[in-house]
């Protein structure tokens, strides 16, 4: 059974992780100095998870083309903010493909520091963990 | 004398990067790789002159072509790394090489990035410029070439056969013991080596892991500066190791990733070459053709000879051939994951045998001067050669890349 039970529920929830993303404040400079727009496009359940400098946090579909695509299924997301699957595991065995130039990839990684400490708590609080 | 460029799209600060690296690859780097080509490897790299030459590239930070703008590295798109790294073998392919692979380690930390290896190995190599931190790219043994870039064949799952560099955890620590070959480009210099090491010999050559190693441990030697027949300022050359310890957080991927990672390397390594041979085969070209406008033979410039207006068309179809292949390739495979490595490796196969072949026809085109060290003809000739096996031996190569069709 996928980690996510519905699309709703996991914009619900990895909406409010990218939410708590954007609250901070060392990760938004970065963010918005990278001006990149990321679409993570999820399978299993089917949706889009958008970081915008414009809208900032978008869950669905939005008329924007994005820098960076990553596109993988909820379980993998799940494992990745979990520290379950690494990235390096995670392109190797092409559970996460990317698609953008690749220096522009490497500057999300760091962006991401603070949703990997977030989501723990998250998860635990949507009965996850 | 430049090209023209096809692609309409480029940007007026990507027409700067490409004069600017011209500038740079013609001032100082062609020099200097035509005056140390004449010396000897160990002489070479205690000489002012190469030294110089590196700090003068680390300094406008071609040491970080592949590095993100955040820690500090150049921070180039992917056709932008392609305009760099032309420029930069059409002066010299040696030197091309060695700044391009010294990168390594911090690149492929930076995919990774935790908090040490940002502190101790991305952020001081970006800031280096005096070039006392050069990277490798430790994966080439004295019993394994080329067949250590051919994941996803049947032979690399094979247990009977494994890499002779293994890595055993002994607590927070890996213990690193075996032998890198002569070919490892910057391996006396260097003073990190991504290292492509054994973690698992039941798995055969996939059982590996990429450590990051700063090569002043204990445990770790030097072989001798290899002497070689062409890129005689790249310096190449033997690593052993011998109980060597690293810190568990050092290695970067284990035997879980490393196809996966290996052909990530493979499709940048091999499209980086592509790129690199389209510059020497534009070099020998260019040369060849300001040669033939002004050298009179039978009363009239070679030029107007129709033979040889034949050869010069074929060598110009030959690089603009290179330069769409290649920055197509390259282009493609930095900005998807997983690389389609079979065009990488297309890339790296065609390029350096058109650049053989154009180095050739300009040797031939110069005449008997084109064997002297009057032109650099025959250094074009010598480099391109070398270019047909590092990187992994053309032949092997397309067996690997066919995997993939």
């Amino acid at each position: 059974m996928a980690v996510f039970e519905s699309t709703e529920k996991m914009y619900e929830i990895l909406g409010s992780l990218f939410n708590k993303l954007m609250e901070d404040q060392v990760a938004l400079e970065k963010f918005l100095a990278a001006n990149i727009i990321v679409l993570f496009d999820i399978t299993e359940p089917k949706g889009q998870l958008w970081l915008s400098p414009e809208d900032g946090v978008v869950c669905g579909p939005l008329d924007r083309t994005p820098t960076v695509t990553m596109t993988l299924s909820g379980d993998s997301c799940h494992k990745f903010w979990t520290k379950e699957l690494s990235m390096p595991v995670a392109m190797a065995t092409r559970k996460i493909k990317s698609k953008g130039p690749i220096s522009k990839v490497l500057k999300l990684l760091p962006m991401l520091k603070p949703a990997y400490e977030a989501y723990p708590a998250i998860a635990k609080e949507y009965g996850l963990l | 004398m430049g090209y023209i460029d096809l692609d309409i799209h480029l940007t007026p600060e990507q027409e700067s990067i490409k004069r600017e690296t011209h500038k740079f690859a013609k001032e100082v780097l062609r020099p200097a790789s035509l005056e140390l080509d004449k010396m000897d490897p160990e002489s070479v790299i205690k000489s002012d002159l190469f030294w110089n030459t590196m700090k003068k590239g680390y300094k406008l930070g071609y040491h970080t072509i592949f590095i993100p703008d955040d820690w500090g590295g150049l921070g180039l798109d992917p056709l932008e790394s392609h305009i760099v790294l032309e420029e930069l073998a059409w002066g010299s392919v040696d030197f091309a090489i060695g700044l391009g692979v010294s990168c390594f380690p911090s690149f492929f930390a930076s995919m990774m990035p935790n908090e040490k290896l940002i502190e101790e190995i991305i952020e001081p190599f970006c800031a280096n410029t005096d070039a006392s931190l050069i990277g490798c790219w430790g994966i080439t043994e004295p019993d394994h070439g080329t067949d250590t870039l051919a994941a996803g064949t049947p032979e690399f799952c094979d247990p009977s056969i494994t890499g002779q560099v293994k890595a055993v955890r002994d607590g927070d620590e890996w213990v690193i013991s075996g032998q890198k070959s002569a070919w490892v480009s910057n391996g006396t210099i260097a003073t990190h080596s991504l290292l492509y090491l054994n973690i698992d010999p039941g798995m055969g050559m996939a059982g590996g892991g990429i450590a990051i190693v700063p090569l002043n441990i204990p445990g770790v030697r030097k072989g001798a500066p290899l002497d070689k027949m062409g890129q005689r300022a790249l310096n190449q050359g033997e690593i052993f190791f011998d109980n060597a310890r690293i810190p568990a957080e050092y290695m970067l991927v284990d035997q879980e990733a490393y196809e996966g990672i290996l052909d990530l390397t493979l499709a940048t390594a091999n499209a980086s070459m592509g790129a690199m041979f389209t510059g020497v085969a534009r070099a020998a070209y260019e040369m060849a053709l300001d040669y033939s406008r002004e050298r009179i033979q039978g009363g009239k410039p070679l030029f107007e000879h129709q033979l040889i207006k034949h050869k010069l068309f074929s060598m110009f179809t030959k690089v603009e051939a290179c330069r769409s292949l290649s920055r197509a390739a390259l282009v493609y495979n930095l900005c998807n994951s997983p690389p389609l490595i079979q065009y990488s490796i297309a890339s790296k196969v065609f390029c350096t045998q058109a650049a053989l072949e154009v180095t050739n026809d300009a040797v031939q085109i110069l005449g008997g001067i084109g064997l002297t060290k009057e032109y650099p003809a025959e250094k074009f000739f010598r480099d391109a050669r070398a270019g047909l096996l590092e990187d992994g031996a053309n032949d092997s190569l397309m067996l690997t890349g066919a995997h993939s069709l």
